[in-house]
């Protein structure tokens, strides 16, 4: 009190943090990830996380009534609804079945004498082309939509933005090149009387069923064929926006299609109709292959004109330079996890990477499912297998988490 | 015609599921239609929570409780069909914002109100593309809204409101044959929840308005119990599920505003003249109609009310 203060500066240039984060957004990121190295503070992001750090994740299945899988994944700020529903395809209203079907059946009644046996000893190729069916024939049908008032730049009742659309893409891409779900599961079967006298009581779907083991043996007698497929209408409604909506939107897809139970259904031979049953306990759920999990990353540069170089490949010095003031404590580009959309906007390098663990020998062995890399050379291999390793923490997070919901 | 912009399915199109129950209903176990547990006047429970889209200036989520029969039927899944469905949606309102260059002077604050369900919102997959239900609430909750909003405060702005629907009511018993009573009955329940909700979006955005309009339903039904007479008698009930009524005669939705006790919008459907020949009739005419509905909004007003306040001390524990 004794001493004099320093003349205050005046108000007007004084500007909360809120507002600075406005005006300067990447003078103010940066100032948050490289603080003055006298204070000694870890860099740390403006919403408070580490660069490896994700999002608080929850996720929530099976509260929407009318689906046959519903999942609610909030990442942060962004939620992503996703609810499965799921339709009836009877061949006879496909167009190429008959023939196609006539050069499939002989190769699926020698691999597979019972839908329900493990296809392990079947051939891959044999396996791959029973697969192809859900691509074919367009068995799962995902749909983003992002016209929900999600964020103030999408317009509703406009048609899907571009963003919308390749997200849709991409979850499509994703869906077929992980062959999450299993055609077989997608399946209705028919199997028509035999006609051999004692099997009189085959027709009904009673007995059909208890008579499992008993319909293995008499399997070449009777003739099997797919009498309709499931189409899996997968809509993702991202209720709430703030950056990385693949992450959440993948998330939320897993997680509806692990909650998803299809009903059993048969061939009804007197409606010549396929009927399902309602009994919640004959219902079974899909059987997904492995849980691939997305994680996104993005490159943040301490250069704000980083983006706008000449597109030339930087030279060895330059880069010997990052890295001599890298090891001096001096970092110039940051890898964010999980950007929110404010880093999102101050960033052009994005690395997308969805990963699996598969059990092998006890021990989890990371399988690398999807790696998509754009928009700038900040991340190289060396990085990239950094970030392999983030993700692979980010998966097993990730599965805790839907394996308690 | 495909969509080009969207994932379409097979080209053939697809068939929903079929279930055995509803085609020989007449041998085996008779499913029942859901009951209603409440009193007449005794509204579902409404969960109506604001700010849970930060990205919008303001935004409501709201959830009715559900029926007894969804709520036994989600504890002990016997059935894959559901009973009835409980209304769920999210609204999220953006602006006030500048207007476009192109649109011409408004010396008031332009409203634009877009209603979609989601998909999966109901017992029929719904499509991608708004339909004319779904324009036709948009328009409903745009005149409800529009009386309560002070819109001279913003000369040359606009105001968004989009709703999502991610699960609606339904329209009748799924039970019931699809034409025997065919008015649309759930879109009246769906309208009401949008406006309590956009109402507590719109106050969540610090929008002024003149109060806070709440939407009630109340509707004229006529159930099984016969009386001695023989002739069914018409009752009132107040926040109807309609898969919990065999028939509903006419039913009606207010937009409320009860500081000044004045209706914003009104919407009453169906003709119950002829059902309502009984002793007291006077008790079932439309005045009653619209008096049960008032006060169903009355009842959720005291939900947005406490929805409102927990927004406001939000915001003021942020500044």
């Amino acid at each position: 009190m004794a001493s004099p203060a320093p003349p205050a500066p005046p108000p007007a240039l004084t500007l909360p943090p809120s507002q600075f984060a406005r005006l300067q957004p990447h003078a103010y990121l940066l100032a948050h990830l490289s603080p003055p190295a006298s204070s000694n503070q870890l860099s740390i992001r403006a919403n408070g996380r580490a660069p490896s750090q994700f999002r608080p994740t929850s996720a929530n299945t099976g509260s929407l009534t009318h689906t046959n899988g519903s999942a609610v994944v909030r990442v942060g700020d962004t939620t992503a609804v996703c609810g499965v529903r799921a339709e009836l395809l009877p061949t006879t209203d496909i167009a190429s079945w008959s023939v196609s079907h006539a050069s499939a059946s002989s190769s699926s009644s020698s691999s597979s004498s019972s839908p329900a046996a493990p296809k392990s000893n079947s051939s891959s190729n044999s396996a791959d082309a029973e697969e192809s069916q859900i691509q074919d024939l367009n068995l799962l049908v995902p749909n983003l939509s992002l016209s929900t008032g999600c964020a103030p730049g999408f317009v509703p009742g406009a048609p899907p933005s571009a963003l919308a659309q390749s997200l849709s893409y991409q979850i499509l891409a994703l869906l077929h090149s992980t062959r999450l779900v299993r055609a077989e599961d997608l399946r209705v079967w028919y199997e028509g009387p035999s006609f051999t006298g004692e099997e009189g009581g085959r027709m009904d779907v009673d007995v059909d069923v208890d008579a499992e083991g008993e319909r293995d043996e008499n399997s070449a007698a009777t003739k099997k064929e797919i009498k309709a497929f499931w189409v899996l209408y997968i809509d993702i409604m991202i209720v709430s926006l703030a950056g990385n909506p693949f992450d959440a939107a993948w998330a939320a897809v897993l997680a509806a299609l692990r909650d998803t139970k299809l009903p059993r259904a048969w061939w009804d031979v007197d409606n010549e109709m396929v009927v399902c049953s309602d009994v919640v306990s004959e219902a079974r759920k899909l059987t997904l292959r492995g849980l691939p999990v997305a994680s996104s990353f993005c490159v943040f540069e301490a250069d704000a004109a980083a983006g706008w170089r000449a597109v030339i490949v930087p030279d060895a010095d330059e880069e010997r330079e990052i890295e001599d003031t890298a090891k001096r404590g001096m970092l110039r580009r940051w890898i964010l996890a999980d950007p929110d959309g404010y880093e999102e906007g101050l960033s052009q390098e994005r690395v997308c990477l969805v990963v699996d663990k598969e059990v092998v020998g006890g021990e989890g062995k990371t399988v690398i499912v999807k790696m998509e890399k754009n928009g700038g050379w900040a991340v190289d291999s060396r990085e990239l297998k950094q970030l392999l390793d983030v993700a692979a923490a980010r998966w097993e997070s990730l599965k805790q988490i839907l394996e308690q919901c | 015609m495909t969509d080009r912009r969207r994932i379409n399915g097979p080209p053939s199109g697809t068939r929903p599921a079929v279930f055995a129950s509803s085609l020989k209903s007449t041998s085996g176990a008779v499913i029942e239609r859901p009951r209603r547990h409440r009193q007449p006047n005794e509204l579902r429970k409404i969960f109506l929570k604001t700010g849970l889209i930060p990205s919008a200036s303001g935004s409501a989520y709201l959830e009715y409780e559900p029926s007894a029969s969804l709520a036994a039927a989600r504890s002990s899944p016997k059935s894959l069909i559901p009973p009835s469905s409980a209304l769920k949606l999210a609204c999220t309102v953006h602006g006030p914002k500048p207007l476009p260059r192109s649109a011409t002077f408004s010396p008031n604050l332009v409203l634009t109100t877009h209603v979609k369900y989601a998909p999966f919102a109901a017992r029929q997959r719904k499509g991608h593309i708004r339909d004319a239900s779904e324009r036709d609430l948009g328009v409903h909750l745009e005149t409800a809204l529009r009386g309560v909003i002070v819109a001279e405060r913003w000369p040359k702005s606009g105001l968004d409101i989009t709703i999502t629907i991610l699960e609606a009511e339904d329209d009748r018993w799924w039970g019931d044959a699809p034409d025997s009573h065919d008015a649309p009955w759930g879109m009246m329940n769906v309208l009401a929840g949008c406006i309590t909700a956009a109402s507590a979006a719109i106050a969540d955005a610090r929008i002024d308005c003149l109060d806070l309009v709440a939407g009630g339903v109340a509707a004229i039904v006529s159930d099984d119990e016969v009386t001695e007479e023989g002739k069914r008698t018409p009752k009132l009930m107040l926040d109807t599920d309609p898969a919990e009524h065999k028939s509903i005669l006419s039913a009606c939705v207010v937009a409320y505003m009860p500081a000044r006790d004045e209706i914003t919008e009104i919407w009453l459907k169906g003709d119950h003249s002829k059902a309502s020949l009984g002793v007291d009739d006077s008790s079932l005419n439309h005045e009653a109609l619209i008096d049960g509905a008032v006060n169903a909004a009355r009842g959720a007003h005291t939900v947005l009310v406490e929805a409102v306040r927990e927004s406001a001390e939000r915001y003021a524990g942020l500044t």
